[in-house]
Parts: structure tokens; C-alpha cells; sequence
């Protein structure tokens, strides 16, 4: 068993979402919406939210249009969120302990 | 601060022109948005994260390594929503140093200021409104990359890859590796164009070589290319469940199950800046859409503002580092820091290296370029700005009501007035409206304003309070 896959197992990245062989750091946990999440530090909220299954971000101006994250560079802006509060780019803030994250 | 150099945009072009400048004494800084240098093709992993090295990791890290030994200041995460000085000064002043105006990484506003400016801000995807596109489960294709390249995530378990380009096989490859199911390659292009593009691939056959692999790891895996088709719609209550494709001659419609959907069609230089700073523009359907006029040296109409890499024209991330040697070294030479006959010698390598990347690249520009028919087919009810809920139907009513370019159906229409700032409603609204006064030269483009990007009025204000204000003691009586 390869280095890589082998801290995988140990920190549990189980997750079908998470490409296996890649050596990640520690989860940690944050929040969104209130529900605690567990990601490895550094990976980017987007990531994060898409790894465990929340792909519906925000409601936009219209409820009928929900908004997900689209080009994941810091372009788009459908992926704003709030960061302890303050409004920002999900795919561009990476993952810390205790992030509180909230749908924009 | 104050430098002689400052290059804005840390991707390959912009890694290299600040190596470049640095190495030879300049004083250079290298603003980037991203958390560290490397651009979109080059990105590297967070942190901490240990991926496994591909062709492009290695081509990435040996341009960090070269950048961060020449000395070169880098400010990383942080983002430049201003730029000033160079021509925007008061009518008849001379003109003064290039300012950039940027929110640091650690929410501090700062400013830099520079003799010479050399933008490198790559480009972003075009995706082309259709129905369903705004359903979560539909991301870019160059987001595909990120996630998969930079983030070790998959978009979706079953993945239906979809729009023009090379960028589709290098998706589907790398999705297939990394243990996804590939429902479909949903390919604009016919074999035909593929094979026409072929010759122009034989000036970097190790480009050719990595295609070549991409498309047999598909064909292995079984998975289903489908040439000449494109997505109908994308399908599903609360999140995707089903792409619809068909052939572009409008038979042969087929669902296809999947939860994820990557699409791009083409890339389109980020030209904020230079349309900030009023540079001259030309529209070049082939290099990617509107781009600066630029010399053999990557000098634009402004003094001492230089571009290169894609968002100066798609050229490609092998062709960008060349570019933004030869921008360096005229800046150099602009800026009296190099003589005229070392300027001739220094440039020679980079010129030519540019010119024979460049082939290979301007054939996958060609392949990635807007298909005006993509365009024609969006239906009136289709919303185009996801920002501020624009249809089609309502760009039409705002051209049937006399606006006759993109700057009027904007001020029509709110479309492009959002926090995107047109980024990504844009190609499809100016297609729109060049088809109705006469091609894109005369749609034109949205005006570049500040801020290049969305900041939070609260980062920018600091300590700044109400009370801060300075009142004028009032006129006597």
C-alpha cells in the first residue's frame, strides 16, 4: 500500500467524491448552515461543499434558479457565499477549523 | 511600494516575464489572485496536499522555481480591483507611473505602483446560455481541471463531457484516472475538423503525443464520443439528473443520465485592463474574441503597457511563457535598463520559441473559437446573465427598442451588470447582438470600468467611518 493511500485510510477520506492516492492534510471541521462538515485544511469551500453531496449554494434573485459553483476560479461569482460573515468567493477561500460558512 | 516592473497575474506568461525582468535587475512585482503561483493550467495543490506529478506539474514547478530565485516580489491571494496612473491622468498632464489598487491576502487594502505594466490575466470560459445551465451539477470544463488537478475532487460520479476543444479529451482522460464514469464526450466538432487541425499539431509532437493518449484512454474505457452534437438541455428538479444532446443538425436527441455536467465552449482573453486603460482592440474570432493590439514585442497602443499570454489571444500555456519574456525584455529596453542591441539578442529565443508554440495553440484556438449557430439556437425563455436573471427575450426587445451595441443593451437590460461583471452572459449577449446590427466589430464591448473585480466596500473603507468625512466650513452668511 502506497504512502498516499495509506493516510487516506488513516484520516478516513472514504468520501466517493475524493480522488484517491492524493496525500492531504488533516480534516478539520467548519460549518454551513449550521451543519458541522469535516474537509481536509486547504482544500477550497467549494471543493469541500461538493465533496459532501451541498452543490445548491445560495437561492440568487429567484428562487426557481438556485446558484452552484460554476468556474471554480474566481470568475463567476456563483459560488459567493458568506465566510464568517463576510461575503466571499467559495472557490477561492481555502478550508480552516471553525469556518462558519453561510448560504449568500 | 514602488518598482520599475510590475506584472499583473502569476500564470505561466506572467511567471515568466517577472523571471525574466527580475533576473536582469529590475525591480519587479507579481500580484495574483489565486493562493499561489501558477496559473490555471499550472495550478498547484493547496497546501500540504501531495498529488502526483503529471507533465504540466513538472512544466509548472520548474516556472515557480525559476520565479521564486529571481527576486521577484510575489503577492499571492490577492486581488487587483484598481489601476490607474500611465494615461489615466487629468487631459494635457503627463502621464505618470501605472497604480494597481488591490485587497491583500490578509483583507489590507495596498497599492503598487509602477513605471511599466505588464498584464498577464489569462482567460476565462465561455459557456453558451442553454437551457438548464444554471441547475447545480453544471460546471465549467476548466473548472473540471481545477477540481480534479488542484483539488483531488470529482465533479460528480457520472459526468457527461461536453463543448469544443481540446480541453474535452484532456476532461474525459483525466476524469476516467481518477475513478469516475464517463457517461459521454459530447464533442462540437466533427472528425473532420479534427483531422484538418492535425498537420498544425506535427510543430510539437509531445503535444500531439498527450491528445493522442487521451482519446485512447477513452476509446479503451468505451466510453462514447460524439462527434458534431451539442447539449440540448441540461435536465432535473433540484439538481442535474440528465444532459439531452443531439446532433447539430437538430435529429438523433438522446438523454443521457449523469450528475454532473462539464462544459466550455472555448476560452476568451480577460481584457479588463487593457479596456480599463483604453488600449486599442481588435476582434479576433480566432485568438478568442476581443484582444489588445499588440506589436512583435507585446507592447499594446499605451506607453509602456504590455501584454502577453492568452488573455492577450489564445495561444495556449506552452506559447505564454515566451510571450512573457519578450514583453519583459521590451519593457526592459522601454524603460532605458537594456540596450537596443542586447534587447535584439535577448529576444531571439523567446521569439522564436513563441512563434512555433503558437501554431499548435492558434489550431486549438481555432477549434475552441465561438460558433455563432451555438448562439442562434437559444431560446427566447433561456436565461443568459445568471446575475441579473437576463433572457434572451428581453436582449431582443432591447435591440427591437434601438440598442444598437453591447454598452446600450447592458444599460437596456441590466444583462452584464452584476457581480460577474459580463464575464460569463457576455460572449453570448454580444453574439446576440452582432447578430442583429452586423458582427461583433460593431456589438463592440462593454466599456472597462473599475472595480476589475468585485471587492467588499467594508474591505476597502478599513477604520474609514462616517464621521471621517471632511465638511467644508460653510460659506459665510
Amino acid at each position: 500500500m502506497d504512502a498516499a493511500r495509506q493516510r487516506d485510510m488513516l484520516i478516513g477520506v472514504a468520501n466517493p467524491l475524493r480522488i484517491a492516492g492524493i496525500s492531504r492534510p488533516a480534516e478539520v471541521p467548519f460549518t454551513f448552515n449550521g451543519k458541522i462538515l469535516h474537509a481536509p485544511s486547504g482544500e477550497a469551500v467549494a471543493s469541500a461543499l461538493l465533496a459532501a453531496g451541498i452543490r445548491r449554494l445560495g437561492e440568487g434573485l429567484d428562487p426557481t434558479r438556485p446558484r452552484a459553483a460554476l468556474c471554480m476560479m474566481g470568475v463567476c461569482q456563483q459560488c459567493l457565499v458568506r465566510v464568517d460573515g463576510r461575503l466571499a468567493q467559495s472557490c477561492l477561500v481555502p478550508v480552516r477549523t471553525g469556518l462558519v460558512v453561510t448560504s449568500a | 511600494m514602488s518598482f520599475d516592473i510590475a506584472v499583473l497575474g502569476a500564470g505561466p506568461a506572467g511567471m515568466a516575464a517577472a523571471t525574466q525582468a527580475a533576473q536582469r535587475g529590475a525591480r519587479v512585482v507579481l500580484l495574483e489572485e489565486s493562493p499561489a503561483p501558477g496559473g490555471q493550467v499550472y495550478r498547484s495543490p493547496p497546501t500540504g496536499f501531495v498529488i502526483p506529478a503529471d507533465a504540466d506539474s513538472r512544466e509548472g514547478d520548474a516556472l515557480r522555481a525559476a520565479l521564486m530565485q529571481s527576486g521577484a516580489e510575489v503577492r499571492t491571494g490577492c486581488r487587483v480591483w484598481g489601476v490607474g496612473g500611465g494615461p489615466l491622468v487629468p487631459q494635457g498632464e503627463a502621464s505618470t507611473p501605472f497604480r494597481l489598487d488591490a485587497l491583500g491576502a490578509d483583507g489590507v487594502p495596498f497599492d503598487v505602483t509602477a513605471r511599466a505594466l505588464v498584464l498577464c490575466t489569462g482567460t476565462h470560459e465561455r459557456i453558451i446560455a442553454f437551457p438548464g445551465w444554471t441547475l447545480p451539477g453544471v460546471l465549467g470544463l476548466a473548472a473540471a481541471t481545477i477540481l480534479l488537478k488542484a483539488q483531488g475532487v470529482l465533479p460528480g460520479q457520472r459526468v457527461v463531457v461536453a463543448g469544443a476543444g481540446p480541453l474535452l479529451f484532456a476532461v474525459g482522460a483525466k476524469l476516467l484516472k481518477a475513478g469516475a464514469e464517463v457517461a459521454a464526450v459530447v464533442d462540437l466538432a466533427t472528425r473532420g475538423e479534427w483531422l484538418r487541425a492535425l498537420p498544425s499539431l506535427a510543430a510539437r509532437p509531445d503535444l500531439l503525443a498527450r491528445g493522442a493518449a487521451w482519446r485512447a484512454a477513452l476509446t479503451l474505457a468505451g466510453v462514447p464520443v460524439l462527434n458534431g452534437h451539442r447539449v440540448l438541455a441540461a435536465e432535473g428538479e433540484a439538481v442535474l439528473r440528465a444532459v439531452r444532446v443531439v446532433r447539430l443538425d437538430g435529429t438523433d436527441a438522446q438523454a443521457i443520465e449523469a450528475d454532473a455536467l462539464c462544459i466550455g465552449h472555448g476560452l476568451v482573453p480577460a481584457t479588463e485592463a487593457t479596456r480599463a486603460f483604453r488600449a486599442a482592440h481588435r476582434y479576433a474570432a480566432e485568438e478568442g474574441g476581443w484582444v489588445p493590439v499588440l506589436d512583435g514585442d507585446r507592447r499594446t497602443s499605451i506607453d509602456l503597457l504590455y501584454a502577453a499570454g492568452d488573455g492577450s489571444g489564445v495561444r495556449g500555456a506552452a506559447a505564454a511563457p515566451a510571450s512573457g519574456r519578450l514583453a519583459a525584455l521590451a519593457a526592459l529596453h522601454d524603460l532605458g535598463m537594456l540596450d537596443a542591441t542586447a534587447h535584439n539578442a535577448a529576444r531571439a529565443i523567446p521569439a522564436r520559441e513563441f512563434t512555433r508554440a503558437a501554431r499548435v495553440g492558434s489550431a486549438m484556438a481555432r477549434m475552441m473559437a465561438l460558433r455563432p449557430a451555438l448562439v442562434t439556437v437559444v431560446a427566447p425563455e433561456t436565461i443568459i446573465c445568471r446575475c441579473e436573471g437576463t433572457t434572451r427575450a428581453q436582449i431582443d426587445a432591447a435591440l427591437d427598442d434601438g440598442a444598437t451595441d453591447m454598452n446600450q443593451v447592458k444599460q437596456y437590460t441590466r444583462c452584464g451588470m452584476g457581480p460577474c461583471q459580463g464575464r460569463l452572459c457576455g460572449e453570448t449577449a454580444a453574439e446576440i447582438v452582432a447578430a442583429r446590427v452586423g458582427g461583433r466589430e460593431k456589438a463592440g464591448f462593454a466599456t472597462g470600468r473599475l472595480p476589475l473585480r468585485p471587492v467588499p466596500m467594508e474591505a476597502l473603507l478599513g477604520d474609514f467611518d462616517y464621521a471621517d468625512i471632511p465638511v467644508p466650513a460653510p460659506a459665510p452668511i
